[in-house]
């Protein structure tokens, strides 16, 4: 039975697949067999992570792509798809968090941009769409294929100042369980990967500070978040569609009082 | 082969309770990744079956007559155990006890017996199996719940109950148990073979319309999950309850 989770023969598209939890994912798919299309906006950064799958012996392209732009979403899907004759798996992983968007830029609310509004909306959810979009005919086509859309915890909760991320968060998982119900006679699964914090882009002393406030006590790898997309992307998941993941080292599993504070009670 | 991560060669796990004659599959799952696996239940013909099953993958299996509602069987289960293996890295907490009425005509009796099988039988043995684990502060606690952990059903009060239980219990544990390195999760599967369950095909055809995926929950859909969770390659995961149930959880 655990055969299926093998990935030999796939072909998989991850977009953000420059960015820290968009290579490790790349990394882990192609360690199970499939080859990678990195897409990214970042051309270094998406050159880089291609590289290194051809390091584990897979092929790898890198298409520069942004994907808040339709026309370029569906020129690179075209080029994916006749890279090596189709695409089994669509990992939307491209996203934004940073202060440009308006969220936790040390503003009020009001003085938020349509312009910052529209980057972050635009990053985080509308390019889970175009991509999507750009492959669902091909996959319907074939009566088969995965997309596996990289969520958030902060699409389940809300975060002080995170209006833009939290709303495309919690968009991108409606999404994901609309699309399931609409592609799933067509043989089609789209399920979400909702991470908590994980080391990526920000320094290694910010995430030290966050650490105690995680209730494992640390923050997330990136190469932890791999065998999921493994496995959500793999015919062992073949019963499971429209389904959110979170991944948080338990961060979602409280929330309601400090991690480690324990009321004393006695009863 | 096994996918890097997912591999449990070493590992002993204990799988307790056999609610809805999964013993044998879920036992198969872990000996193929690798484990060796202690069943505990009272079930004697359906715990030979899954040490064979064990010992078919090459795994070593014993087979201990546990009632899982007893404390005190429980933990002489665990200690036979680790006196056996030294250790145990995985409890799967797999007791189901489906019932069915309305609530007017649920008795008291009945409501205790299916709190007790359901969720009382999963405290018990988490508790007595993690004492083990919080020794070597590491190891893995898998609860198979149901989709009824989240949603509604006419009729199942006590078994909604009993299972919305299970999945707090299970996010409360994860955080008491976090920084001990003890992971705790739970999967929730959906709607099975109407036929096992004796349903007549006339409630079987809107019910398999009414899944997304079009087809009922088989033992095997849940396999690759459970040694995923039971596995080194979920370091990352714990508090959550992972549905398999064909999307019907993403249904308005």
């Amino acid at each position: 039975m655990l055969e299926k989770l093998t990935l030999d023969g796939k072909v998989a598209v991850v977009t953000g697949g420059g960015g820290g939890l968009g290579t490790a994912i790349s990394l882990a798919l192609a360690e199970a067999g499939a080859d990678i299309i990195v897409t990214d906006f970042r051309p270094k950064d998406g050159e880089s992570a291609a590289a290194e799958v051809v390091g584990l012996g897979r092929r790898a392209v890198f298409i520069a792509t942004d994907v808040t732009k339709s026309e370029e979403v569906n020129g690179m899907m075209a080029r994916a798809i006749s890279q090596w004759g189709k695409v089994d798996i669509l990992v939307n992983c491209a996203g934004i968090v940073r202060e440009e968007t308006g969220d936790r830029a040390g503003k009020p609310f009001w003085e938020i941009t349509d312009q910052e509004w529209h980057l972050g909306i635009d990053t985080n959810l509308t390019g889970a769409f175009f991509c999507s979009r750009a492959v669902a005919k091909h996959m319907v086509e074939r009566r088969g294929g995965r997309i596996i859309n990289i969520a958030s915890g902060f699409g389940l909760r809300g975060l002080r100042g995170g209006f833009m991320y939290c709303t495309a968060k919690a968009g991108v998982i409606l999404l994901t369980m609309s699309l399931a119900l609409s592609l799933g006679r067509e043989g089609i699964r789209i399920n979400a990967i909702a991470p908590g914090l994980f080391r990526t882009w920000q320094s290694k002393e910010m995430y030290d500070t966050r650490d105690p406030f995680i209730p494992v006590g640390r923050v997330g790898y990136p190469r932890e978040i791999g065998a999921l997309a493994v496995y959500l992307a793999s015919d062992a998941s073949d019963y499971v569609t429209g389904e959110v993941f979170a991944i948080d080292g338990g961060t979602l599993a409280g929330g309601s009082a400090p991690t480690g504070y324990a009321p004393v009670i006695p009863i | 082969m096994i996918p890097k991560g997912f591999s449990l060669e070493g590992k002993v796990a204990v799988v307790a309770g056999a609610g809805r004659s999964w013993l044998k599959a879920l036992a198969s799952f872990l000996a193929e990744a690798g484990a060796d696996v202690a069943l505990a239940d009272q079930d004697r013909k359906q715990m030979e079956e899954a040490a064979q099953e064990v010992k078919n993958w090459g795994r070593q299996a014993i087979v201990i007559p546990t009632d899982v509602t007893s404390y005190q069987q429980i933990e002489e289960m665990a200690v036979a155990v680790t006196s056996q293996w030294e250790k145990i890295d995985i409890l799967v907490n797999s007791m189901d006890l489906q019932f069915a009425q309305p609530l007017l005509e649920v008795t008291e009796e009945e409501w205790h017996r299916v709190i007790t099988t359901n969720l009382t039988a999963v405290f018990l043995c988490t508790k007595a199996v993690g004492k083990h684990m919080m020794e070597r502060k590491e190891g893995k606690v898998i609860t198979i719940t149901s989709v009824l952990a989240e949603r509604g059903l006419p009729n199942s009060t006590a078994y909604c109950a009993s299972k919305g239980g299970v999945g707090q219990f299970t996010k409360a544990l994860a955080l008491e148990w976090a920084r001990q390195n003890i992971r705790v999760n739970a999967i929730g599967v959906g709607w099975i073979s109407g036929e096992a369950e004796g349903e007549e095909g006339e409630l079987r055809d809107p019910l398999v319309r009414y899944i997304p995926l079009r087809r009922l929950y088989r033992p095997d859909d849940l396999g690759a999950l459970l040694v995923y969770l039971a596995s080194d390659a979920s370091s990352y995961v714990t508090g959550q309850t992972y549905f398999v149930s064909g999307g019907v959880m993403a249904h308005g």
